[in-house]
């Protein structure tokens, strides 16, 4: 079997531009053929997708309730200044 | 074989976008004509947008901010709200958008109180300049382009933190895939030696690794921190986060990928390791 055209070790550098959308299509194809056949680097795109959705998950944490009440104040003295 | 490795494009990054140290592999035809990046992705732009003046949204001549996302319907309808007073549209805001602002807030000033006070001030900015907002940008990229700006005043003010100042790079030598992992030379050099870790799902999305995924993105450095939190943890698009963060589309890619590549390496060690630490 032939190596691929590609090595892993470029597929790691160029796959965050590859994501992106953002590489020139003479690398895209290289990188894509060599996904194909490599199962490893198809792991580690899944993983980086996976990194991914779980930053997703962080969304939206709760914020400390004493700094959430501190806005609520502050926002209930502008709207009196407003009206006032 | 030849491999077509493709030349620096881009204007001269502060950070190289390899993950681990290692030698130039052979150039090939095309090599030294590089094409201009072909743009053809989501959310890719090759105009790099300066950082704007706070509130620049409403300032004459700005930019028409190409790229960015106008506001959606339901945005426009808690402009209004606010503009109105009403409390609620306020607070879907804060819950919404809060704790990234203070993760941001936290990559350019010191101290969590500082960062605290960052959002707290930026949350006056915005209702009070509620009614310059025209629209020219999403409502979460204008929110964040105030905090950015704010943070970054404050942080230049504090002699202890100055994460953006100049073009300090992040460390190049601390690789995000480590160079061992990969065949040295041979009909396989550059194919994994060690390939990854198969990480499992469920575990990986799972609510037992929350606290450690926070503590990884507080780890990382500043501006890795910055790019990823808009990025990925918020779901702004490449254009939005440059803009917010004064980076060029380049940069911005060169963090992210520096980012992601570390917090993957993270998760691996953490579920090698079969157990999640605080």
């Amino acid at each position: 079997m032939n190596a691929p055209l590609m090595a892993c070790i470029d597929v790691v550098d160029l796959v965050t531009e590859w994501m992106e959308g953002a590489l020139d299509e003479d690398h895209r194809g290289e990188l894509e053929e060599h996904l194909v056949v490599c199962p490893d680097c198809t792991e580690f795109v899944r993983q980086l997708r996976l990194t991914q959705q779980s930053l997703a998950n962080l969304r939206a944490t709760a914020l400390a309730s004493v700094v959430r009440d501190r806005l609520l104040e502050e926002f209930a003295r502008w709207t009196d200044q407003r009206q006032g | 074989m030849v491999l077509v490795r493709r030349v620096d494009r881009h204007a001269p990054a502060p950070v190289s976008p390899r993950c681990g140290p290692r030698r130039l592999r052979s150039t090939g035809t095309g090599a030294g004509a590089p094409a201009a990046a072909s743009g053809d992705g989501p959310g890719y732009r090759p105009t790099v947008v300066d950082v704007p003046a706070e509130l620049a949204d409403s300032a004459v001549g700005a930019p028409a901010t190409a790229g960015s996302s106008p506001p959606s319907a339901e945005e426009l309808a808690l402009v209004q709200a606010l503009r109105d007073g009403d409390q609620a549209a306020f607070v879907v805001l804060i819950d919404r958008y809060g704790s990234a602002m203070l993760r941001l807030a936290r990559t350019y000033v010191a101290t969590a109180e500082a960062a605290e006070d960052v959002v707290q001030e930026t949350w006056l900015g915005v209702v009070r300049g509620i009614d310059r907002f025209e629209g020219r940008s999403s409502l979460k990229t204008w929110i964040f382009r105030i905090l950015a700006n704010r943070a970054r005043t404050t942080g230049s003010r504090d002699a202890r933190s100055l994460p953006f100042s100049g073009l300090t790079p992040d460390d190049p030598s601390d690789p995000t895939v480590e160079p061992e992992r990969f065949t040295p030379d041979g009909r396989w050099a550059g194919h994994w030696a060690v390939p990854p870790t198969p990480l499992p799902e469920d575990r990986v999305l799972g609510l037992e690794l929350r606290a450690n995924l926070e503590a990884v993105i507080d780890g990382l450095p500043a501006r890795q921190r910055a790019v990823i939190v808009l990025r990925d943890v918020e779901g702004l698009s490449a254009t939005e986060a440059s803009e917010v963060l004064g980076l060029s589309d380049a940069n911005q890619r060169v963090l992210l990928h520096r980012a992601r590549c570390r917090v993957r390496a993270q998760l691996e060690t953490l579920v090698t390791d079969g157990g999640s630490r605080p």
